[in-house]
Formats: C-alpha cells, structure tokens, sequence
C-alpha cells in the first residue's frame, strides 16, 4: 500500500505534466513526451514477465510488430483506426496464449533464446510473405489527417492512456492472488507449485499480459509513422532496450519500469545530441554501470533509500521503505 | 543428382563456419552458464585485425592464425577477470545484459577505428573440382582449419590438465570445487579460450566474407542455433551443430528457395528448444 | 512523503532542462536545411556520401553569397543530425529538426524506407523533403505532396537493359534473377522479370534472399544447374561482393552478369579486383557524362574535379544525386522568390531543368522522370559507360 501511495505521489504529477505538454511547450516535446508514454507502456509489459515472474523474456518486439502488421493490415482494409487497435490488440493476445503455452515450460536461457529467436521468425515471415505484408517493401498506411498539431495531441493522449491501462494492470496484479502466484515463482517454481499456486496458468497469464499492450503499442505506432517494414517492426535493438529501462528502474516494482523508461529517454536525448559517435558506447556503459551498481534498478538502490531514509527521518511515523 | 552432392557439399563447408563461429560461445555457455552476448563482435574483431594486417602490413592471414587468437585469449582473460567473474552467479538476465551492454561498447569502437565498410582480402586461392562438385577453394581451407582447430581444442580439453578442469566443472560444478578445482580459474581460461576460438574463427572468415561490424549480430545468432541443435559447453556437440545447420540450411534454400533457409533453421531451433534443450546428441553429448 | 514530491519535482525538472536544450540558431538571414543522416549504423558510408556532396554544395552557394531570394541574397546552413539507421530515430529528428531547429526545407536520407518515415513527418508540416537516394516508385506512391526525388524510377533501367542485351547478343534466351529481400533490391527485382517477360526472355530463376544472409553458395548453385544466359542480382554491396566472389568460386558464369548496383560504387571493383570485371550494371548518372549547366557546378566535368579534391575517389551517384537535389531546391527558391514553403513546394513541382547531374522534371508522383539511365560495365578495373549513346564509352563484353 504505501509503495503504491508513494509511486502515485510522483507519477501523477508527471502524467499530468506530460497531458499538458501540447499547451506549454512545442511539438518536438510533445512527440517526446509521446515516447516516454510508449516506453513506459513497453517496460511495464515486461516487468509482469520479467519483473514479477522473473523469466528474461526478450520477445517485446514479436508483439509491438505483429501488433503493427495487425493494425496495418487491418487499417489498410478499411477498418477504422481505433478499432483496428483494438482488434490487433487481441490477435497479440491470442498469439501470445498460443506461443506462451509452447515456450513457457522452458526456463532461464533457453526462454530468453527462444523469446529472442521468435522475433527473427516473425521477421523473416514477414519479409518473405510478400503477398499479405508487402514483404521487404513494407506497407503504407492512411495518413492521420489533421495538421501536425493535432495528430501529435491524439497520440500523445492515446499513449497516455494506454499507459495509464499498464499502470492500472500492474497495480492489480500486483495486488491480487495472480501477483502473489507470480512472485513465488520467481522465488522457486517448483515450491509455487507445491503451494498451490497454478504454475501454468499463471505463467502464461503473465506473458499474455506482457504482449497486448506491446501489441496496441505497436498498431499505434504504425499509424503514427504511416509506414511499417520487417527490420524497423521487428526490432532487435528494441527488445533488448526495453528489459534495461525496466530495470533501470526498478524491475517488479510497480512504478519502476515508467521511472526507468523516463529516465532512459532523457538520457538518450542528452546524449544524442552531444556524442555523436559515441552513443551506443555510452548506452553499453549506462548498461554495465546499472548491473554492477544498481542490480535492483533506481527506485531500490541503497543510495536511493539513504536518500529516502534522510527525508524521512523528519517523519518518524513513515514505515521502512 | 550432381546438384545434390553440390548442395551437400556447400553445407558442410559453411558448416564447418558455422562450428568454429560457436564452438567458443558454446564453451563458455556450458561451463559459466553465461550467454556471451559479445562473441559475434569478437570474431569481426579478429576479422578486422587480419585484414588490417594484411592491407597495410602485407601480413598473409594464414600467419595471423598464429597472432590474433592469443591476442584474445588475453582480452578474454581480463574480461573475466574485470567484469564477468563479478556477475557469474547472478540471473540470466543480469549476465545477458551485462555483455550485451559491453558489445555495445565494443561495436561502437570497432565502428569508431574501423568504419563498417565491408573490407575484403582480395586473396583469390581459386575453387578445386572433383567431379562435377567445385569446392571454392579458400572455403575448403577455412574448412579444413576450422575443423583441425576444433580437433585441437577437443584434443586439449580432453588431456591437459585445465582441459579436464573444464569438463569437471561443466559437469557439476560444486563436486569440481570440492575435488579442489579452482573454479575462478577455470572460468577464465573457458572464457579466454572462448574468445580465442572466436579469434581464430574471425581470422578464417576474413578469408571467405567480407569483413564488416554489420554482421556481428547474425554470426551471434547461428551461434544460438548451433548450440541449440547440437548441445552446450562441448566441441563435439558444436560441430555436429554446426555441420547439421549447414546442411540444414543448404537443403532448405534448395528447395523452398533462399528466402526460407535462414526461417527453416530458426524454426527447427525454437521445436527443438521446445521438445528437446539438450539438443541432438542430449546430454550424453558433451565431452 | 517528502519524497515522492521531490521525485515529481526531478522529472518536472528534468522535462524543463531538456525542453530548453536547444541549439542556438537564431541567425534569421540564413536558409536552414535540415540534413538527418546515417552517419552511424548499417548505411554509415551511404550517409557520409550525402554529407560530402551537400558541404560541397553548400560552400559554393556560399562562396558566391548565398541564394537570392526575391533581391536578396541568404546563405545557406546545413544542419545534420545523424540518425543512426534507425526507423525511429528518424521520425525524431525529423520531428526535432521541424520544431526545434525550424529548419525551412529537409533533405531524405539514404534509402527508401527512412526515406519515407522522414517524409511522412515533413508532410504533416507541410515542409518540402528533397530525396536523392530513393528511386523506388513505392517510396512515392503515399500521395505525399511535398516529397519531391531525383532519382528516377527503377522501371526505366530494366527497360533499357533488357533492350540493349537482346539486341547485341540475340542469342540469349534465359535469365536468373536473385533479389534481397528490401525495398531498393526487391523493386530492381521486380521490374527486370517485367522487363525480361517483355523482351521475351525466359525467366528460370527467380528468388529473394533474406536481409542477414551469410551465404548465396544454395542459391548460386540452383542458378548454375538452370543454366541461364544472364544473371542478375539485386542489394547492396556486401551482398553483390560476396555472391559475386562465391560464382567464382563456385566455378558460376553467364554471358551477362549484371548487379544492381554494385558496380556503380568503388568499393565494390576495389573489394572484388580482377573478379570484378565483365559484370554490368546501371546507375543514376556517370561522371563521364558531358552535361553543361547553369548551377553552382557548371558542368559535369567541373563536378568531378571538384569531387576529386574531396579525396575521396571518383564520385558515384548517389554523390552526384545528393548535389543535384540541393541544386534543385536552390533553383526553386529562387524560382519562388520567396522562402514560403507552399510556394516552394509549387516551385518545385513546375521544375524543368538541367544540372550538371542530367535533366531534372519531376513527375506528378515526385519522381524525376525517366530518361536515358546510364548501364555500365567494369572493364579492366574501371567503370565503362555503355549506353546512352551521349556518354558510351565501350560497347558490351560477353563473359567467356
């Protein structure tokens, strides 16, 4: 209770900030502001599989691409866009029942390996499926009518709620039996098992969980670019990106992934523009400094608790953190 | 029925790449539990120093089969030391990030020195025929190296004395520390070999490909597959792997076109990792 | 509780930092071209290509004291940001580059697809995007108004191959054809199995390669027991060197062996040699071309002397392409007399002129139309010009 209450203390101020950001500062933020909202979506997707269950799932961007082929296609057959979200949204779902039943029963590196593997085969499907998704060519999609204006509000509230859907999903899975199944699996899953808590079912709740939003993020995006192709839907970079801001700032805790998501846009940003040439490196050193000073991410470090520690000693009636 | 032996024939030569690109990672994957997200980056890197070699030094890359591989067996060895040892009990997720943030580092600085552009050793050895079969030739010699290499690492690992180490730990790892292995050493010396095989692999295929920083993520993924169909953390396992992938790969693309070669073996991997992890030769594989 | 309203106030801060992190431009007399472009990434060497050609441009327009707009003259600055060969990135800087930078006017990056996602963002604003390395007509088939592209279309290039080969050489009768799998590669694909079809070729191989292929020995191998007449491979360099060196080896050949678009770069004669020669190809423009112009350049010639001193070897198209294309836009601001990007943008669709690169009429598509392409071939090491006959400085060699 009290971490959601002090995850809330600062997350809403930022969703609002973020809301308002096409009244108070140019386009360029707010297309950003849209990013953080997207990301956040993406690592609070990962955190029911990664965070909470603990299994290194790297198949994030199996699901943003079908989403967005499911959305594309979809679109491009006359569907209105919001519905065709929602439509790609449950074939991600779907999909992901299907594979979660097939691939969940391996553990720890052979999981990540055949997460990662089933993004380069729905890649390379996608590429050589000419015929239904334009193959290399990639697809068009209807331009978003309306001055640029106008089209970076309607995304940017559309990733802003989607975001808050996350947040909502987390917070009650975090509460709820489901939450309580998934953690003692992470522990130890064969006690899980012995305890009662219905190892199967839970699992593949959990990855189901962390593709449909994954999916929606992905039609959206589509319809946001108007152009989708197989290497930029399928992205390996992406599905790697995505578990290190979770876990950057904190990997299952609830608020985590989206302090973790906004700190890593911010930091992309400054860096980009500053070292060109050097980016990835700085990325890969971000990356190495986060696993051996930070393991449980930035809202569990022990500085961080100093920090909080010293706060609130002028509070005594404050429980530990 | 010629086409058939060609086809047979090109995928055991690309087979016997595909051993030598995983026999290292494999290693390391078996005995340290680690999936070394950096390996594909190493083996370009032994590509980039053969060539450069050869350009402005006029070094014959066969010799720097005798240079680049112990240059990284001490680059592997001071990774460990530095960064892997500290993360090596930790989750998967931990040391798969770990690495995968240090290949970024390494691949921007390859990048940084030696620019992407595909770089090729003009070095035209000619094909042999046999038969109505063409074996090009510096495929052949990369085969045949990569095949005496992988025996000489199977030959060492199996006699000397830090070579049983090896085994012992991958075979059980708390036994190996009570029987008195030093576990720390031994991770370092897998791990350094790992990244020398990779060095010597990346010295064979700067050979037969064109050397460029833009592949080092699909040599890392036929290193999965490898390990996958053949089994972990041993040389026999990774060239069966290896030979099998080839095959596999060579078979498919004639017949179900190119295009689908590459998908074939990405979806065998993922039907064995779901029925049968330990991969074609199962458990009793390793060593 | 103290806390969490701290960390509400880090974030506002730190939202306000970064929406303040701004490049100072705010010379308001200067043309401001924005330029996002690989300089990192898969199509690192690509966008340097472009970088190059636009600082040459640039310096001269600048030397002579800028572009004159409606009686007065403004210098030009480009603003380059690399992307990284990512599709995202793109759309951000794009973004950025638009509101943050207020650039007037974009250039495309390399290749199609980033092409495209830069395009779909200048459309919204209503800011005009010169393309020069996009010849792919689905590039352009969005309906996108303010997409304009110098390169013409692919279609014209297979037209004019399958003509002059069949004419020289009657007696070929079969062609293979290879294509990776991408936008640029596929389309080249597409268009030749059109254009042999029309020429009355048979067509006995026809297949696409994966993006991320390490080896072409299967699919070359097929080829060979088809035994075809002419052999054509479509992607990008690291692709064409390696299936090239692997018929080699593999001990392959035809009559005709064309690549698309090996040959037109250096790098690739220099990363094959001697195996090198005998293979066709087509190009955008060649540097042996005697065009003369009324722009910065003057001529074709002028060009690639200017080049030459870049250090950087003989110009390829997508140098030439990359020039052109700013020439363009410079012509249609001063065409326009004004900065205004409706007018432009209308500057723009009317243009009917010649640079030291070829003719440049964009088409209601915003494609440059087609007209005589260049088709190559590298004899003994250098790069030959076969056709038109404006430019032809060999005829066809038939590989023994």
């Amino acid at each position: 209770m009290n971490s959601l209450r002090s995850g809330l203390m600062w997350f809403v101020p930022l969703t609002v900030l973020l809301a308002l950001t096409p009244f108070i500062s140019n386009n360029y933020i707010v297309q950003q502001a849209t990013f953080v909202c997207m990301y956040a979506t993406l690592a609070l997707s990962w955190n029911f599989m990664g965070g909470y269950t603990g299994y290194p799932s790297f198949s994030t961007s199996a699901f943003i691409g079908l989403g967005a082929y499911a959305g594309a296609i979809l679109q491009n057959g006359g569907v209105p866009m919001v519905l065709a979200w929602v439509i790609a949204t449950g074939v991600t779902g779907l999909f992901a029942a299907c594979l979660g039943y097939a691939i969940l029963r391996m553990k720890g590196h052979y999981f990540a390996i055949g997460s990662i593997s089933i993004v380069e085969i729905l890649r390379l499907i996608a590429a050589s499926w000419s015929s239904f998704t334009g193959g290399g060519e990639g697809l068009n999609l209807p331009i978003f009518r309306g001055g640029p204006e106008y089209a970076g509000m309607v995304f940017l509230y559309a990733f802003l709620v989607l975001m808050l859907v996350a947040v909502l999903a987390t917070v009650l899975v975090d509460r709820s039996r489901l939450g309580f199944g998934l953690r003692c699996i992470e522990q130890n899953e064969d006690a899980a098992d012995m305890v009662g808590v219905n190892v199967n079912a839970s699992k593949i709740a959990a990855f189901v969980l962390s593709a449909i939003f994954c999916g929606t993020a992905g039609a959206m995006s589509a319809s946001w670019v108007s152009y989708i192709s197989p290497p930029d839907a399928f992205s390996i970079v992406m599905t790697l990106k995505v578990p290190v801001m979770a876990m950057l700032g904190g990997a299952g805790t609830m608020f985590g992934p989206v302090f973790g998501a906004l700190v890593f846009v911010v930091i992309e940003q400054s860096v980009l523009s500053r070292f060109l040439d050097y980016n990835q490196a700085i990325l890969g050193l971000i990356i190495v400094f986060l696993i051996f000073f930070l393991p449980g991410g930035l809202l569990r470090s022990t500085l961080f608790k100093q920090f909080k520690q010293r706060i609130l000693t002028k509070d005594p009636q404050e429980s530990k953190p | 029925m010629d086409t058939y032996i060609q086809v047979l024939t090109n995928g055991l030569m690309l087979g016997a790449l595909y051993a030598c690109i995983a026999v290292g990672f494999s290693l390391v994957w078996g005995v340290l539990n680690i999936i070394n997200m950096m390996h594909g980056s190493l083996i370009i890197l032994g590509g980039y120093l053969t060539y450069f070699a050869w350009l402005h030094l006029k070094i014959n890359p066969l010799f720097m089969l005798l240079i680049v591989p112990p240059l990284l067996f001490l680059l592997g060895y001071l990774l460990q030391f530095v960064m892997i040892n500290r993360v090596v009990a930790r989750p998967v997720l931990t040391t798969l990030t770990l690495t995968f943030g240090l290949d970024m580092i390494l691949y921007n600085l390859m990048n940084v020195v030696f620019e992407a552009t595909p770089r090729r050793i003009t070095m035209d050895i000619g094909s042999v025929s046999f038969m109505d079969v063409v074996l090009p030739g510096d495929r052949l010699l990369a085969m045949v190296l990569a095949l005496a290499l992988t025996g000489i690492l199977y030959g060492v690992m199996r006699t000397s004395r830090t070579g049983r180490a090896i085994v012992a730990v991958r075979m059980d790892r708390d036994a190996a520390a009570l029987m008195g292995i030093r576990i720390n050493r031994v991770y370092a010396v897998t791990f350094a070999i790992s990244a020398m095989m990779a060095g010597a692999c990346g010295v064979l295929m700067a050979v037969t490909f064109p050397v460029t920083t833009n592949i080092t993520g699909l040599l890392l993924g036929k290193a999965f597959v490898v390990c996958v169909l053949g089994g972990l953390g041993s040389v026999p396992g990774a060239l069966i792997g290896g030979l099998a992938l080839g095959l596999i790969e060579s078979l498919s693309g004639n017949w179900w076109g190119p295009q689908n070669a590459v998908l074939t073996g990405s979806v065998l991997m993922i039907v064995l990792l779901m029925t049968r992890p330990t991969g074609l030769l199962g458990k009793a594989g390793y060593e | 509780m103290r806390l969490p309203k701290l960390m509400g106030f880090l974030s506002l801060a730190s939202f306000l930092t970064f929406a303040s992190l701004k490049p100072a431009f705010a010379a308001d007399d200067v043309i401001r071209i924005g330029a996002p472009l690989a300089l990192t990434g898969g199509l690192a060497d690509e966008g340097k290509k472009q970088q190059v050609s636009y600082a040459m441009w640039a310096k001269r327009v600048n030397a002579a004291g800028g572009i004159t707009v409606g009686g007065k003259k403004m210098k030009v600055q480009i603003i380059e940001v690399d992307y990284q060969t990512d599709e995202k990135r793109a759309q951000q800087i794009a973004e950025k580059l638009i509101t943050q930078d207020k650039v007037n006017f974009l250039t495309a990056p390399f290749g199609s697809g980033h092409t495209k996602v830069v395009a779909g963002v200048a459309e919204r604003y209503g800011v005009p995007v010169i393309a020069s390395v996009a010849s792919s007509e689905s590039v352009f088939n969005q309906g996108y108004k303010y997409l304009f592209g110098t390169l013409s279309p692919n279609g014209g290039i297979t037209e004019n191959m399958a003509k002059m080969f069949t004419k020289v050489q009657p007696s070929i009768k079969k062609i293979a054809i290879l294509g990776r799998e991408d936008v640029f590669p596929k389309s080249m694909a597409n268009e030749m199995k059109a254009s042999a079809e029309r020429a009355g070729l048979q067509v006995v191989y026809n297949e696409t390669y994966p993006v991320g292929i390490l080896d072409h020995a299967t699919a070359l191998s097929k080829i060979k027991s088809s035994a075809p007449d002419w052999i054509y491979i479509s992607g990008y360099t690291q692709d064409l060197v390696l299936a090239r060196k692997q018929m080699a080896d593999l001990k392959i050949t035809a009559p005709i062996i064309t690549m698309i678009t090996g040959p037109a770069y250096q790098e690739f004669i220099t990363a094959l040699g001697p195996v090198a020669d005998g293979v066709t190809s087509a190009s955008w423009w060649h540097h042996s071309a005697m065009y003369k112009s009324d722009d910065v350049f003057g001529s074709t010639q002028e060009f690639y002397k200017d080049f030459l001193t870049q250090g950087k070897g003989d110009p390829d198209y997508v140098n030439a392409s990359a020039a052109a294309a700013l020439i363009t836009l410079q012509k249609a601001i001063e065409k326009a007399g004004t900065l205004d990007k409706v007018k432009v943008r209308d500057a723009l669709a009317a243009t009917n002129i010649m640079t030291f690169y070829g003719p440049i009429k964009f088409g209601p598509n915003g494609m440059n139309q087609g007209r005589e392409l260049p088709i190559v071939q590298v004899q003994k090491g250098k790069v030959v010009p076969l056709f038109p006959d404006v430019i032809k400085q060999g005829t066809l060699q038939i590989i023994k």
